[in-house]
């Protein structure tokens, strides 16, 4: 469904990705581990077109999206959920949830359906719909983040650091939504962690990343077992 | 009397609402794009240009649709200085950026004065006259001043709270990464947003016509007390524009009643920097927010 070929992405003149090639399938959870600085969100941000890869091509259903703007990409069904939650906190969580459907003609009845939804998954949103996102809590911003993104029907969902800075029993919460996403809506799903030992739990395939290029890359339970991978990422 | 500390309220509210608009119009700029743009005053003065000189002395229009006129000009102006000079600055140092606005300032001054000439214009009649309220005499300017400012702030909050587009611009303010994570075109949507300012300047241009009458430095004092709005009320905040635009209207008409009317300018000012040492955030501005 997605497909990336040989990338390098730079910062001005900071090689920032190093031929790097991935492939989505349909209704599958692919997970990208590294350290700080390996990457990640590098190739999060080239797929998303806010920073343009130099070389190679980016794909989507057999579309070629490499210089493709943001906005047009969101338009073609790729959500990306940031890393550090970014939404929008002057505005209340209902608004939010509402921006996350601005590149679709929702009737509003359609809207309000997507509404109760997210509420039914994220209880405590709806306690808060009419309070601004920037009272919420880091987990409660994690969700209304993650419930933003889902709020568009994207055909393509990508994760980035869900788990960051949030208390364990909230990052558990994270995990099992974020699987019963790719579950109920059939959707693919990028993960993007540093929690290596979440991340190979949840998905089927995975991608090292390291100084900016793919180290090793295969099915997650494999990867779990591999000597190399547990000492880098799993803590032996 | 308490008649007159009543009509100089008044009138302290009509200029408060001037300089509170003037607050608005760079606010919105400032909010979405992180650009001070100090060619405000010379917009100002262009859209009371365009009105005076272009529509209703060459072209011989009414006033009203001089003024539809006047503001679909500035709206096209608006979006070529967007297009051309804002949105690629945006991304460049913020010296650069300052430097820009004030030149784009200096060349609509000097083009003002090539195209229509050195000498000051009027209108005859309009808005002149007074307004009777009981036993208060109001200047006829001061009330349509008044109800011009309560139709933009009433279209401008129904525009940022109701509608797509609006919804967007404050998206844009708040999070431009994430607005266009949401499929939001920021660019575009910076091009609005400096549209709907600049039309807000050319329609306080034409509003203070009968207080300066038109001439190039009719915005200059109202541009900078506007700005002084902008940072009692708290530095970004649009209710707070407001809020301090008021709050400068109105202190320094009073101030003119106690001090000799021509300190009314130094009241102001003065105010402003007491409050900068006080309370540096505004009336209304956030404190230090903890992301």
């Amino acid at each position: 469904m997605l497909k990336i070929n040989g990338i390098s992405t730079f910062y001005g003149k900071v090689q920032a990705l190093n031929n790097v090639s991935l492939e989505v399938n349909e209704e599958e959870i692919v997970s990208i581990i590294g350290a700080n600085g390996a990457g990640k969100s590098s190739l999060m941000r080239s797929i998303m077109g806010i920073v343009h890869p130099q070389r190679g091509t980016i794909s989507f259903k057999g579309e070629d999206i490499t210089r493709t703007k943001t906005n047009n990409i969101v338009q073609k069904g790729i959500v990306y959920v940031p890393e550090g939650r970014e939404v929008f906190t002057d505005l209340t969580v209902e608004e939010n949830l509402e921006m996350g459907a601005f590149s679709k003609k929702f009737t509003v009845h359609k809207l309000h359906a997507l509404f109760e939804e997210m509420y039914a998954t994220f209880p405590r949103l709806k306690e808060r719909r009419h309070q601004p996102a920037g009272t919420l809590s880091g987990g409660e911003q994690q969700m209304l983040a993650i419930a933003r993104g889902m709020m568009s029907e994207p055909e393509l969902i990508m994760f980035d650091e869900p788990s960051l800075g949030l208390a364990p029993v909230i990052v558990d919460e994270m995990f099992d939504v974020i699987s019963s996403i790719n579950q109920k809506k059939k959707i693919p799903v990028i993960l993007v962690e540093q929690n290596a030992f979440a991340a190979l739990n949840i998905s089927s395939r995975c991608y090292v990343l390291e100084n900016g290029v793919v180290m090793t890359s295969g099915n997650s339970r494999e990867l779990a077992e591999s000597p190399e991978i547990k000492k880098a990422y799993l803590g032996g | 009397m308490v008649r007159i500390v009543l009509q100089l309220v008044i009138s302290g509210i009509a200029m408060g609402f001037v300089y509170g608009l003037v607050g608005i119009e760079y606010t919105l700029i400032w909010n979405s794009t992180g650009l001070l743009n100090f060619s405000h005053e010379r917009i100002i003065m262009l859209g009371a240009y365009v009105f005076v000189g272009s529509m209703i002395t060459k072209i011989g229009m009414g006033v009203i649709p001089g003024i539809a006129g006047a503001l679909l000009f500035i709206a096209l102006f608006a979006v070529l200085v967007a297009l051309v000079i804002f949105i690629p600055l945006r991304n460049m140092s913020r010296m650069c950026a300052i430097m820009a606005t004030v030149m784009l300032g200096n060349i609509i001054n000097e083009g003002v004065r090539l195209y229509y000439g050195p000498e000051a214009m009027t209108v005859k009649g309009f808005l002149n006259g007074i307004v009777r309220i009981g036993s208060l005499v109001v200047a006829k300017a001061y009330v349509a001043i008044i109800i011009a400012a309560f139709v933009i702030l009433g279209l401008l909050t129904f525009f940022m709270k109701k509608t797509k587009t609006g919804k967007a611009m404050r998206c844009v303010s708040s999070n431009k990464t994430a607005s266009a994570l949401m499929g939001i075109d920021v660019q575009q949507n910076m091009v609005i947003t400096i549209m709907i300012s600049f039309l807000i300047c050319c329609v306080i241009g034409v509003m203070v016509i009968p207080l300066y009458s038109v001439n190039q430095s009719m915005a200059s004092m109202i541009s900078l007390k506007g700005f002084a709005a902008g940072v009692i009320g708290g530095f970004g905040s649009l209710p707070g524009a407001i809020v301090g635009g008021l709050i400068v209207g109105v202190i320094e008409n009073i101030g003119g009643m106690i001090f000799p009317s021509t300190f009314k300018d130094v009241v102001a000012f003065v105010f402003l920097i007491l409050m900068l040492l006080l309370r540096p955030s505004g009336v209304m501005g956030k404190k230090s927010v903890t992301k």
